[in-house]
């Protein structure tokens, strides 16, 4: 019955009232009575905001009852309005499943980017601020096996193994013993005093916090872990010393790496362009619609000159530059004009 | 460009292109929060609208009311929502609904249709002959650089009857354009779309505007379905005459010029404003007629900076007006009733030889 509910209103605000649902052909009305609530997405309040260390910050979200709950490991879009602007970013969560099912309370423990954008906006929240959340997604979980496991962090790649670590507290005492590397720069190592707590909660799970300057690279801390399972949290180029190390020895291995990719104004580059999911390289040096009509792709155009939005396309992720004010984009999902974007990062494309 | 005294392009380029980064560096919650507040507006009326209709059996008057609430509401939604979200004003917002991608406006247009003609064709070549379609809408003679045809000397008749059917107008633009059902093929058009295509998007949308109109929502009034029908039928008459004459005010007064397309091979950035300059006329008002116009009441300002959010207009508009007596470049606004009788004068002028 439900379901032919939905099925009906559905093609009811498709066909009549133009929008793909009923939500987002009310959501400006919805809003008057609760702010920022979106077709889609899940609103979340902001219930206490603190700072772990200069440029840290920690956030606590009381989450409805709807928000399907996290396993642990999972990150979430967080999506927040700056300016009449809607900005969003992914988050691993940094809290257990067991906070979010009994507290209806999630926390994500963000580091400031120096860049801007939505980072900069995180310590300025208050208690009562209203932002959303989309549902959890990610493979980056944790299984129970009798394999010996190592858990690879660094900076603020900590977040995933905090949720896992205290997801198993509550549950049996496990099986397989789980040491755990953190690198940070030297000071730098987040919430600190919830590993001790962890340590002698969970008879098994051992942990050393190291930083590059003293310990060198992570790849010489593995040799003592040839047989174990790896699950590496980290930048892109910490996880890549660690799936070396996995190829050599042939270890199983389990990532989530952030790349924040520089961005590359001055030289001439080519760069990964994934339109509609079909791999290209494309330049920096003339705009995107150019380049993609002389490859033959089927994209729409009109004025190539910035005026009518016909070359509309969503950047799912990636940064460009407009070409016309000299403007650089946000990482983050929206809508650019082909005909005068210049690409500066890999992209990722849908039209 | 043909003109006595030309204005220095560059430099008009320059002051317009900066009047635009200006602008659109202030633009946010403030523009954010007025789309939002538009469309509030628009479903309060559109429902009061469409209850007031089937309550008619109570008294007449309530269903008037009806009838102006629900006009109100499509002439919304064509106007201040649609055109401009369509135009891409809105898009910085990263909104999932308010963005010139997903918008889709409650008219017999499909919107799609609408993007390509009026957002490339028409606002990329305003009113050079041959190529912005919209200069006469291929049905009316409003300059000398049409031959005359004996069907001009009934054009008046023809207007109007444009007008009463203008939403119908505007879909069928882009197929007439093609010649998807009449006429030879003209093969310097290039479309992105095909006529097959076209055609699927043209009876779609058109069918399911008709059937929400004139069959859904009369018969969802049971006894009242006439009432419905015919409430349903004036509003939608309404907004079509209100949106017409305000389209025609725009660029078909008397003082609009006309461009040939060689006068626009290789034009700058400079050259390119001052056309849009020429191709367009205000009209004069207070706060609710422009956001009734869609802020099309500053055409010329939507000319130039066709994506600007719309109620930025107003501030820029008297900049607009020093930089276009700075060139000696005519700002052409009016009253309403001045611009419309000179569309009118023109309309009828063309008529003849
Ligand atoms: S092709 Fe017209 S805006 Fe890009």
């Amino acid at each position: 019955m439900k379901s032919l509910i939905n099925r009906f209103s559905r093609w009811g605000s498709r066909n009549l009232l133009h929008h793909d649902s009923l939500g987002g052909y009310f959501e400006p009305v919805i809003q008057l009575f609760k702010p920022n609530w979106r077709a889609g997405l899940y609103r979340a309040q902001v219930s206490d905001v603190s700072l772990l260390l200069e440029g840290v910050v920690a956030i606590n979200l009381r989450v409805d009852d709807r928000w399907p709950i996290h396993q642990a490991g999972q990150h979430i879009d967080l999506t927040l309005e700056i300016a009449g602007k809607l900005v969003t970013r992914v988050f691993t969560v940094a809290s257990s499943p067991n906070l979010a099912k009994t507290k209806n309370t999630i926390r994500l423990v963000v580091k400031i980017q120096p860049e801007g954008g939505l980072t900069h906006q995180l310590p300025v929240l208050t208690r009562g601020d209203w932002v959303n959340i989309s549902a959890p997604r990610g493979e980056f979980v944790f299984e129970e096996s009798k394999q010996s496991s190592l858990f690879l962090a660094a900076g603020s790649g900590i977040t995933p193994f905090i949720a896992i670590l205290s997801s198993l507290q509550k549950e049996r005492a496990i099986a397989q013993p789980i040491h755990l590397i953190y690198y940070a720069k030297p000071e730098q190592h987040l919430l600190v005093d919830e590993l001790n707590e962890l340590s002698q909660q969970l008879p098994r799970f051992t942990f050393e916090l190291m930083s590059r300057a003293v310990h060198g690279d992570v790849y010489e801390q593995l040799s003592d872990y040839i047989n174990a399972k790896l699950l590496v949290c980290g930048p892109n180029k910490f996880y890549q010393s660690a799936k070396e190390f996995a190829k050599i020895y042939d270890c199983a291995i389990s990532a989530e790496h952030f790349s924040l990719m520089g961005i590359t104004e001055s030289t001439t580059s080519e760069f990964e362009v994934s339109l509609n999911g079909k791999q290209l390289s494309l330049k920096n040096t003339s705009p995107l619609l150019n380049q993609l009509l002389t490859l033959g792709e089927h994209v729409n155009y009109g004025c190539k000159i910035g005026i009518c939005h016909q070359c509309q396309c969503t950047k799912k992720s990636g940064v460009v530059k407009d070409i016309r004010t000299g403007q650089v984009s946000d990482r983050s999902e929206e809508l650019i004009q082909l005909c005068v974007s210049q690409v500066l990062t890999d992209l990722e494309l849908e039209t | 460009m043909s003109k006595v005294n030309q204005p220095n392009y560059a430099l008009l380029g320059e002051q317009l292109d900066q009047l635009k980064a200006e602008t659109m560096a202030k633009v946010g919650q403030e523009d954010a929060d007025h789309i939002r507040k538009m469309i509030v507006i628009h479903r309060v009326f559109e429902w009061s609208g469409r209850i007031l209709l089937m309550l008619g059996f109570i008294n007449p008057f309530l269903w008037l009311v009806g009838v102006l609430s629900l006009a109100l509401a499509k002439i919304l939604d064509n106007m201040e929502i649609g055109h401009n979200v369509m135009h891409g004003q809105y898009d910085w917002m990263n909104d999932k609904q308010i963005n010139s991608k997903a918008y889709e406006w409650d008219i017999a247009c499909d919107g799609g249709s609408w993007n390509r003609v009026h957002n490339y064709e028409h606002h990329t070549f305003t009113n050079i002959i041959g190529k912005d379609r919209d200069f006469g809408y291929g049905l009316l003679r409003l300059s000398n650089d049409f031959r005359w045809r004996i069907k001009n000397l009934w054009q008046f008749a023809t207007y109007i009857l444009l007008s009463v059917m203008f939403q119908w107008g505007i879909a069928y633009h882009e197929l007439a354009a093609e010649r998807v059902f009449f006429g030879k093929k003209n093969d310097t058009r290039k479309s992105q779309i095909s006529a097959k295509q076209l055609k699927r998007k043209f009876f779609s949308k058109g069918a399911k505007q008709l059937v929400k109109d004139y069959l859904l929502f009369p018969l969802l009034a049971g006894p009242f379905f006439l009432w419905v029908f015919a409430g349903n039928f004036l509003a939608n008459l309404i907004r079509n005459l209100w949106t017409s004459t305000i389209i025609f005010c725009g660029h078909f007064t008397g003082d609009v010029k006309t461009f040939s397309e060689q006068e626009c091979e290789n034009e700058t950035r400079g050259q390119w404003y001052y056309r849009q300059a020429l191709g367009s006329s205000n009209l004069k008002g207070g706060n609710l007629f422009h956001i009734l116009t869609g802020h099309l009441s500053f055409q010329i300002e939507h000319h130039l900076f066709p994506d600007m959010p719309a109620k930025r207009y107003r501030e820029v508009a008297p900049k607009v007006q020093l930089i276009f007596a700075q060139h000696s470049i005519h700002y052409n606004t009016g009253s309403f009733i001045r611009q419309y009788s000179s569309v009118l004068k023109r309309i009828f002028r063309y008529s003849f030889p």
